[in-house]
């Protein structure tokens, strides 16, 4: 017990007054009080963000039900468009503000930037309502009716639509801007809060299979916030071993003791249970399958995409900025996550049946080989890592995007018996059944095309962006000496492209269904999905034929401010 | 000027992507725009060409950076850099000349030629593809980019044989030309292997300026490697059998690829690697030997064939072993054989398009044994058909004359043995070049009619091609008759390459030759061959079906036996090899990539299970995961 | 007394708190034992604010109960939402996802 208090007085945030008096605290800093001074700046991204957020929450409480769609749209992808513009003006700053709490530099700008550009691809699929022939609106007309309820189908036949998406999706980017921005452990704990909370609330408003998206919803939350109360108590032991919560005040406390303690390590493998939880790395993966399954599509998209951005920026800013000091202890674990991670992300897709589910283990072992640049330790890891992330975020938003467009058929008229056998056959929820996919190239050449180029880079096959991203973590990997990892990168790399090279040859070369006389139907999407769709795909091929571009811009931000 | 380099392979490229993209909408316009490209393309080079004219010197090499694909600046001893850069120099401007000038030539011949295709707008589109794939091969500041060209006109080669690919053996011919130039293509690859080893770059200055540095042995590697290469794409033996079979595809393909530019991208390579070469005595002899082989070989096949096309392919591979004979033969044949290139290119082009004409003519009729007497029918087809004729056998003024010629002088004068045996093999060449050529004259121009009915009785109406053909076959000509004649006064084109092939060592003609004794002998040689053949077939009646013919007529028309050689040489035995190895592949190996691929799945299947679906079992493998984390921080320390 | 009694202390309420998080079937219980879990934190953080000396710990403990009290918004919200579908507010009774 006594050990504790003298490691405690020992510890360097606090130098002169080990049992110190709150009182005598609170004197001084009542007395010195200044105003912090806040760079309105550096922060436009995320007040735009949050503005227009708010907006949608007044627009929610004023206009009318019918007419709050296209001010939603509206003011969400403007805010997200304009909060891009600033992020790119803000370009080549260095700098913390409000009270050392952000700090704008390099890497938040690039993977700011990204996150926003990948959120206006999310938006426009989560604003997706379909052409005037079919609906494609994937959330529930009312969350709070009861599925299969007549109070659904009430809410359903007056056309009702929940257009809080926007505000709640909106709050979340905000939060996933300020994560890897944020400079103290309580800001990354309010930011992740921030992220997560609408998306466990976005996660449950599926319009079809209610009941899964439900379940989701509830699995994500549990266990979320489960992770977050993990990750504080790892706030709370740095806090008590360095007497702060910034980071550059906790990289001086470790460097500056010769030893590092207990305090220090728990707290450090406690932060990162709920990063990892975040990223979805093995062993803390087990939500994923479940809510990427059970999300509306579109969602599914942004979280896999924008929130392992968001994650990793903050892995990277704490690790870099704030435990190079213990370097030593951490990479060990993470070495072990790592090789985990892409083992079992790549061993449990193979035997997956259902589209997002293999996805959503596609991502687990994404997230592994990302764990190796964070993992190398040098600025070229810190540099893959962000190309890797754009890379892999536009190809998961395309695949998803694609998922929505798979819909299975359901035949009208079912009460009338026979009769009804030839006529209307009306779109369904996703077909997500690997089966469904068969012979998907011969129906939807286009489509089975994008969703080829999409299966092409997750695998890592040259002239897609998954290659370059693949071959600058490795080579980084390498460079920090993770050999070891990147040999069993290459192993789940290669056991990996037998799931997705599995869908390629499912979608070209396998029978379509036909035993109900009508397969899945391919639905022709308004253009906002299209958009999205052929942006992904271009900067997908780009980022593999061109990305010179790219790597340099990923090279020059690779810069942290303490 | 300079930055315009990328659109020479742009244009096309675009063309081709437009038509490919655009499908069935761009049917209307399609070959129109297709050769636009081909048009813009040459006008691009031929501004190029001027520009350069204006420069002097080392200023007349340009050079384009277009971006770095995938540089990896100080990994290990060699910095892996990527890059796609066009270099624009002496030689590559005259090969871009001739590819986008005959190409051009060729597009708007194809309008006519391929009118009454329903696929023409996709074949303008693949022709455009291997515009644009062989200007970037010829374009390459760098061995891997010339890859991705090299690959690029194998692959629009395949398409295009295999153009009409509802019969099989047009099928079957696209296959067999794929697969042998893999064989060349492995080649190529491992030279780029070997040099990136060696020197640690594939560009062309990198790789020059240091292979003084490398051993012997590394440069004689390095060199038979792309000889390899340059016998897979330019038919050389021993991977010749692909290119008569080739002659499945349309006429234009045939005279586009097979016989003016493709086949040449063998030529271009050696004489491009010179500086490989010329350190290598080894190699250098090997080219020669398989130049000298090829010519004969393919000097034979073709007297024996009586497909107009399938002769005209013979004679191609024959003129181009001519080409690789000449660059063998080192700093004194580089110069002609690119010179015998591009009259080759010239004349050979306007054959295969007055064959085409013929064709066109005669309702696809191949066979010369039917044709007969067609000169009065289709003049401008003879006319320029006769051109061409004199300029590939060697009648002085006509280009032929002139660069083949020099080749043979060239051979001679290597001196010693070899030389005799080279220069005698060239000489012999010549003979049998003018017999078949005279034989394929008389046999489709002169005599009577042979004319077959078709299948219902119709007899063939031969008529003159439209103007869209016609066109294309009278400015070839015109080639053929004055390109040798500017190209060598005083010497202006060995003056030309000079900057690039290094300057040209005279060569000293062994045992009391001089030039004009041995002009007069070839020419004494060529006039041997022409009265045979005039012999044989001018004075006598020509039998409708082949006679049986003599052993070697036998032979030759089973292309030698290439084919039977390949077959039980290579097939047999790699049919062997590959069931044994399908055979211990199946036991062995597979065995246990089959066991690995059980246990991984079974692990999956396994691991799955974990995945409960119970909210508080993720969270106890979170706690637990929590804990394991925190255990081994600690522990790693303490 | 030993402020590091009430480390101990928090450390103690933490544990039992996710063992609530593991053995309970009940959402809103185990849901409740997330919250003990933060609140224990905030005890840990009260603890080390008096400790150093400073008052970091202590507005963060502020922030803490700020933010458990949008969770519980957020939550009791999706497990109301579920109990009203299924009639069973229990976690292993949602149990369609799995594999």
């Amino acid at each position: 017990m006594s050990v504790l208090t003298s490691l405690l007085a020992a510890s360097p945030g606090d130098p002169t007054n080990p049992g110190g008096g709150l009182g005598g605290a609170t004197s001084t800093v009542t007395n010195t009080f200044t105003a912090p001074h806040v760079e309105y700046r550096a922060l436009m991204p995320m007040l735009v963000v949050f503005g227009a957020a708010t907006v949608g929450i007044l627009i929610e409480a004023f206009l009318p039900r019918t007419r709050r769609y296209w001010p939603q749209v509206g003011v969400s992808l403007a805010g997200v468009v304009v909060a891009f513009c600033f992020v790119v003006a803000n370009h080549g700053m260095a700098e913390t503000t409000a009270a050392d709490a952000v700090s704008v530099d390099g890497v938040t700008l690039f993977l700011q930037g990204t996150i926003l550009l990948l959120a206006l691809l999310a938006l426009l699929l989560v604003a997706e309502r379909g052409t005037g022939l079919v609906d494609l609106d994937a959330f529930t007309a009312q969350g709070a009716t009861t599925p299969g309820s007549g109070g659904e189908r009430a809410a359903d036949a007056a056309g009702l639509r929940t257009t809080e998406v926007f505000p709640l999706m909106l709050f979340s980017v905000g939060g996933m801007l300020l994560f890897p921005a944020a400079n103290d452990l309580l800001t990354s704990f309010v930011a992740l809060e921030v992220l997560s909370l609408p998306l466990y609330l976005l996660c449950g408003l599926a319009r079809r299979r209610r009941l899964l998206s439900q379940e989701a919803a509830m699995k994500y939350f549990l266990l979320g916030a489960f992770s977050s109360a993990f990750f504080l108590y790892g706030v709370a032991l740095l806090y008590g071993y360095a007497g702060s919560v910034r980071l550059s005040d906790i990289a001086t406390a470790i460097t500056s003791s010769p030893h590092s303690d207990v305090l220090v390590l728990a707290g450090v493998a406690l932060l990162a249970v709920g990063l990892l939880f975040k990223v979805g790395a093995v062993p803390f993966h087990a939500w994923t399958p479940d809510v990427y399954q059970g999300a509306p599509t579109p969602i599914t998209a942004f979280m896999a995409a924008a929130t392992k951005v968001a994650a990793f920026g903050a892995l990277l800013r704490i690790t870099y900025v704030a435990l190079p000091g213990l370097r030593w202890d951490w990479r060990p674990v993470l070495w072990g996550v790592a090789i985990l991670t892409m083992l079992v992300g790549a061993i449990l897709a193979i035997t997956q049946r259902d589209i997002k589910r293999m996805l959503a283990y596609s991502a687990i072992l994404n997230a592994g080989y990302i764990l190796l640049g964070v993992i190398s330790t040098t600025s070229k890891g810190v540099s893959s890592t962000l190309f890797y992330l754009a890379a892999y975020g536009f190809a998961t938003i395309g695949a998803f995007a694609v998922v929505t467009l798979v819909r299975e058929s359901v035949r009208g008229g079912s009460d009338s018996g026979d009769g009804g056998e030839e006529d209307s056959v009306t779109v369904g929820g996703e077909a997500t059944d690997l089966s469904a996919w068969a012979g998907l190239g011969r129906r939807s050449p286009l489509l089975a095309a994008c969703f080829t180029v999409f299966m092409l880079a997750f695998a890592g096959i040259p002239l897609t962006s998954g290659f370059t991203g693949k071959f600058a973590l490795f080579t980084a990997a390498i460079d920090g000496g993770a050999w070891p990892l990147v040999i069993v990168g290459v192993i789940a790399s290669a056991a990996a492209a037998f799931f997705y090279v599995r869908v390629i040859v499912l979608m070209y070369f396998s029978e379509p269904l036909r035993e109900q006389g009508a397969g899945p139907i391919v639905v022709v999407p308004s253009p906002m999905t299209t958009v999205a769709l052929t942006v992904t795909v271009a900067l997908t091929i780009a980022l593999g034929v061109l990305p010179q571009m790219a790597l340099d811009l990923a090279d020059k931000a690779a810069y942290f401010v303490q | 000027m300079e930055s315009l380099i990328w659109l020479v392979p742009g244009l096309p490229l675009f063309g081709a992507a437009i038509l490919l993209l655009g499908g069935k909408r761009t049917n209307a316009w399609g070959h129109l725009l297709g050769c636009l490209a081909a048009l813009g393309s040459f006008a691009l080079a031929a501004g190029l060409f001027f520009t350069m004219l204006g420069k002097h010197g080392a200023a007349r090499s340009m050079h384009q950076h277009l971006y770095s694909w995938v540089p990896v600046p100080g990994t290990g001893q060699h910095p892996f850099q990527a890059d796609v850069a066009f270099q624009l120099d002496q030689l590559s401007v005259v090969f871009i000349l001739l590819i986008t000038g005959v190409g051009s030539l060729i597009h708007i011949y194809s309008i006519g030629y391929m009118s009454h295709d329903p696929e023409r707008r996709k074949f303008f589109s693949y022709l455009n593809l291997f515009l644009a794939a062989m200007l970037i091969l010829v374009l390459a500041d760098n061995y891997l980019l010339l890859y991705v060209g090299w690959e690029g006109v194998g692959l629009a080669s395949y398409l295009l044989i295999g153009f009409w690919q509802a019969k099989p053996s047009a099928a079957a011919a696209a296959k067999k030309a794929f697969v042998v130039n893999r064989v060349g293509d492995v080649g190529l690859s491992i030279a780029i292997m070997l040099m990136f080893v060696t020197f640690g770059s594939f560009n062309f200055g990198t790789v020059f300026g240091t292979a003084g540095g490398a051993s012997k042995g590394t440069l004689t590697a390095i060199g038979i490697m792309l000889l390899l290469a340059a016998c897979g794409k330019s038919a050389q033996f021993p991977l010749q059998s692909w290119l008569g079979d080739a002659m499945e595809g349309p006429t234009p393909v045939s005279a586009l690829i097979h016989a003016a530019t493709m086949v040449t991208a063998g030529v271009y390579l050696i004489v491009r690697s010179h500086a490989i070469f010329d350190l290598s005595p080894t190699a250098r002899l090997l080219v020669t030997i398989v130049g000298a082989i090829t010519l004969l070989f393919g000097a034979i096949v073709g007297c024996a064939k009586d497909d107009i096309k399938k002769s005209l392919a013979g004679s191609t591979m024959s003129q181009i072993g001519y080409m690789i004979l000449a660059a063998g033969l080192g700093p004194i044949g580089y110069a002609f054989a690119i010179m015998h290139l591009v009259t080759h290119g010239f004349f050979k082009a306007g054959l295969f398009l007055g064959a085409g004409s013929v064709m066109h003519g005669m309702d696809d009729e191949v066979n010369m044994r039917h044709y007969g007497g067609l000169r009065k029918y289709m003049p401008i087809t003879f006319g320029t058909f006769f051109l061409g004729y004199l300029a590939i056998i060697g009648c002085p003024p006509f280009s032929g004359f002139y660069s083949k010629d020099k080749i043979i002088e060239a051979a001679f004068s290597k001196g010693g043995t070899s030389g005799w045996i080279l220069g005698g093999a060239a000489l012999l060449g010549a003979l049998i070049t003018a017999f078949y050529m005279t034989r394929m004259v008389i046999m489709t121009f002169f005599g009577e009619k042979r004319w077959v009915p078709d299948a219902e009785g119709h007899e063939p109406h031969p008529h003159e091609s439209p103007l869209s053909m016609g066109l294309p076959m009278l400015l070839l000509a015109v080639g053929s008759v004055a390109a040798g004649f500017l190209f060598s006064m005083n010497s202006a084109f060995v003056n030309w390459l000079e900057p690039v092939t290094g300057p040209r060592a005279e060569g000293k003609l062994p045992g009391g030759l001089n030039s004009t004794t041995l002009s007069i002998i070839t020419l004494a040689a060529v006039a041997v061959g022409v009265a045979i053949a005039v012999v044989k077939y001018g004075t006598g009646k020509v039998p409708a079906v082949a006679p049986r013919g003599s052993f070697i007529t036998v032979a030759a028309r089973k292309d030698l036996y290439g084919d039977a050689f390949n077959e039980a040489a290579l097939m047999r035995p790699g049919q062997y090899l590959t069931r044994t190895l399908v055979y211990t592949d199946n036991r062995g190996v597979d065995g246990a990539i089959n066991g690995l691929a059980a246990l991984v799945g079974g692990t999956s299947g396994r691991l799955r299970r974990l995945q409960t679906g119970f909210v508080r079992s993720y969270a106890l493998s979170m706690f637990g995961g929590a804990a394991a984390l925190v255990a081994a921080i600690l522990f790693a320390k303490l | 007394m030993n402020p590091d009694n009430y480390l101990f202390l928090s450390a103690l309420l933490f544990t039992i708190g996710a063992f609530g998080v593991l053995i309970r079937r009940n959402a809103i219980v185990v849901f409740m034992c997330v919250e003990l879990m933060l609140n224990a934190v905030n005890l840990t953080l009260v603890t080390f604010s008096r400790m150093h000396g400073d008052l970091t710990g202590q507005v963060i403990a502020f922030f803490t109960m700020v933010v458990a009290a949008a969770e519980v918004v957020v939550g009791l919200a999706i497990i109301v939402s579920v109990f009203r579908t299924r009639r069973s507010a229990s976690v292993d009774d949602a149990n369609l996802l799995k594999y």
